[in-house]
């Protein structure tokens, strides 16, 4: 047991370098979800209640997170083009080392993140500061695990080549499926009803909440939160499942 | 002397392929042996096998006693492999892939240090070592992602064309630190050129479409064949289809 901790901490700081030694990775995950929560505030907050801060920086700090998706499964598409961890597979490395230190390698920049966006936030709109946004930021780690586990999946799935446009389905489906960018009011009951089955919907919805305050703990708390984390097991073990066989069909 | 490697009958078929079919071989301890063959011969499909990667059809391999299918974790302990592509940390520097390596391989900071310094004078990589991987010629690239395989001191060392792609100069060079390492350590080596498996083999062994059609040192190559040079042997061997060993 032992071992396998020092191996995972060993694998993880070689994969943190290399996620941040990728200048478009933090270009994506961090200058350009702050540049449109500041523009989208000073456009529109004034114009509809979607954009003020307050469901906003919630938004975006869950819209950043689907680009996480995006580079987890480019790390390890690229890995697996290079022969990269065909190499590792020959040391005594375990499948569950590799897939826990692909996820814990991102888990500090998603702090950053949630952190950044919300103090960014909160300077524009200070009513955004109070114990909502303590909740929303341990609450982000939880809600990042989806894209987290459905970016390892993709990553074992797809090649190089093909993980930017699959990814971007994902990044699409967080952009238009978690109702940030407009009013879900005014779209059609089966529309919404599909929305709220999907992960993206819900996310959203927990940390706008967390944020706002939980009205109803079952319907605003519970029921969002046992959607995400269901996607987030089906993701994981998939994953998972999925790399072991690859390894060992290797 | 005694066998690092005994292989009794290691198959590996795919759905209409046998790409290994029934080897039978033993490499000594601090042998160098050559597995010469046309693409598609079974060469890479071989020290697949052989490192873990791939589970054999049926057969058997044993690792000095331990049975590659029963104590493969044990056998990963001792051996490491250089796959046909640069398989290095593209954003790490040469010095963190080394690092990376040695502590991934159970290596303490002082051992690391030592790897480090080790590794750094067979290959000459102490030049290039606060350099980008990435940011490296293809040349000192292949050297990086062999010498890698040397830091966890293998006791066997599975090279899969080692040199390819390689210019004519970075070739010989790469031989030089191959021939250094001879004696150390058991290596297989898979090679599409002649002149280097002439150069630097103990023994060698020829497949064609997953068997193996000669094995022994280049003298009884020639001898066999009554050709004078591995090429000639080779293209006799694997056009004739017979077996000579």
């Amino acid at each position: 047991m032992r071992k396998s901790i020092a191996r995972i901490g060993i694998l993880t700081g070689r994969n943190v370098r290399e996620i941040l030694r990728d200048p478009l990775s933090l270009i994506f995950t961090l200058g350009l979800p702050l540049a449109l929560e500041i523009l989208f505030y000073l456009i529109f907050h004034e114009l509809t209640s979607q954009f003020e801060m307050r469901y906003l920086a919630p938004g975006i700090v869950v819209f950043a997170q689907s680009f996480l998706a995006l580079f987890v499964g480019l790390l390890i598409a690229t890995d697996r083009a290079s022969s990269f961890l065909t190499r590792l597979y020959v040391s005594q490395a375990r499948s569950f080392e590799f897939i826990f230190s692909y996820a814990l390698s991102i888990l500090p920049l998603i702090l950053v993140q949630s952190v950044l966006f919300f103090l960014v936030g909160g300077i524009v709109d200070t009513s955004l500061f109070g114990t909502g946004m303590l909740l929303a930021v341990p609450l982000s780690l939880v809600t990042s695990l989806f894209f987290i586990g459905t970016g390892l999946l993709l990553g074992t799935l797809c090649n190089e080549k093909s993980i930017g446009g699959v990814s971007s389905i994902i990044i699409s489906g967080q952009s238009v499926l978690s109702g940030m960018w407009f009013p879900v009011e005014g779209i059609g009951q089966g529309m919404q009803t599909f929305m709220k089955a999907l992960p993206f919907r819900s996310a959203t919805l927990l940390i706008q909440n967390a944020v706002n305050g939980f009205g109803d703990a079952i319907r605003d708390f519970l029921v969002p939160l046992l959607i995400v984390l269901g996607y987030t097991v089906a993701v994981f073990v998939l994953a998972v499942l999925l790399f072991r066989s690859r390894m060992r069909s290797k | 002397m005694t066998a690092a490697i005994r292989i009794q009958d290691l198959t590996k078929s795919y759905k209409d392929v046998t790409a290994v079919d029934r080897l039978n071989l033993e490499i000594r301890e601090g042998e160098l042996f050559s597995l010469l063959g046309v693409n598609g011969a079974g060469k890479t499909t071989t020290i697949k096998m052989l490192s873990t990667l791939v589970k054999p059809t049926s057969g058997e391999a044993f690792i000095y006693d331990w049975s590659l299918s029963k104590d493969a974790d044990r056998i990963k302990g001792i051996l490491d492999v250089s796959m046909q592509e640069t398989a290095i940390a593209r954003k790490l520097t040469v010095e963190e892939n080394i690092e990376f390596y040695a502590r991934l391989s159970g290596q303490t900071r002082e051992e690391t240090e030592a790897s480090k310094k080790e590794i750094y004078g067979t290959f000459g990589l102490d030049q290039v070592r606060r350099k980008q991987a990435a940011k490296l010629s293809g040349g000192w690239q292949r050297k990086l992602s062999i010498a890698l395989a040397l830091v966890s001191h293998p006791k066997i060392l599975f090279l899969d064309e080692p040199t390819l792609g390689l210019d004519v100069l970075a070739r010989r060079e790469l031989w030089k630190t191959i021939e250094a390492l001879k004696g150390k350590m058991t290596i297989l080596l898979t090679t599409h050129y002649m002149e280097e498996a002439e150069a630097l083999s103990d023994r060698i062994g020829i497949m064609k479409d997953g068997r193996l059609l000669f094995t022994g040192p280049k003298e009884e190559l020639f001898d066999s064949t009554g050709k004078e040079s591995v090429e000639d042997a080779f293209i006799e061997i694997v056009s004739g289809g017979g077996r000579h060993a």
